[in-house]
């Protein structure tokens, strides 16, 4: 089974991936004679408090030029009672496992937008709609965790 | 304003939808209801064939939607603003 351990820091657990367009929006991108953007590496945090993946928009709008093709319901801390519209972009993303193991790969996933990660210390919230693939070992008292898919 | 047309599409069909597709993923173009699929993956690949990078929503089909929830403090991305 494909996995990697990485130290929890200040921050939490932590992890690399890679965030691209997701593969029918590259396939547009090339048939309207414009270019894919390059993937970005983008570090997330993983957040078992999240239903879903949430990325900065940062990354979505200015790295990636991305429009939203969906709308969904959200409800955050910030939002109150009242759950609100929040966009939601496809994207593709890799999280990668050990050397010469196979990554994480999500060809097509949504994932919605949410400012202030960024300034948290990382572009993304990695959720339970990921995590639903994985296995997590969460090992506070020797500071790790593992990740297995 | 990022797919409002969309959404109100959806919005005033709803109860058509749910009749017909609960749970499914519904494929929507400016005012066009135009099909509903089993899978995102699905309805997004149908959508950009179609419709290139014009605008159009992929929404699931729910007489209720069940809201995400964040326990982070963060600030979604309102759907009704200017990109």
């Amino acid at each position: 089974m494909p996995h990697f351990t990485l130290s929890i820091g200040p921050n939490g657990p932590l992890l690399g991936a890679l965030l691209g367009v997701s593969k029918p929006r590259a396939d547009a991108l090339t048939a309207a004679g414009q270019p894919i953007p390059q993937a970005v590496p983008i570090t997330g945090l993983i957040d078992t408090g999240a239903s879903c993946t949430c990325i900065d928009p940062s990354v979505l709008l200015t790295s990636l030029s991305l429009t939203p093709t969906g709308s969904v319901l959200v409800n955050t801390p910030s939002t109150g009672a009242t759950p609100h519209d929040t966009e939601q972009f496809d994207v593709a993303l890799v999280i990668p496992a050990t050397a010469g193991a196979t990554p994480l790969l999500f060809p097509t996933i949504p994932v919605i937008s949410s400012e202030l990660l960024v300034h948290q210390g990382f572009h993304a919230l990695i959720g339970r709609d990921i995590l639903d693939r994985c296995l997590l070992v969460y090992d506070g008292a020797a500071k790790t965790f593992t990740l297995a898919f | 304003m990022a797919l409002e047309k969309e959404l109100e599409t959806f919005r005033s069909k709803l109860q058509e939808l749910t009749a017909e597709h609960e749970g499914k993923l519904v494929r929507i173009h400016g005012n066009e209801v135009v099909d509903a699929f089993s899978s995102y993956a699905d309805a997004l690949k149908a959508g950009y064939s179609e419709f290139g990078l014009e605008p159009f929503l992929v929404k699931q089909i729910h007489a209720i939607e069940q809201a995400q929830f964040i326990s982070r403090f963060v600030d979604p991305c309102a759907t009704r603003r200017t990109i």
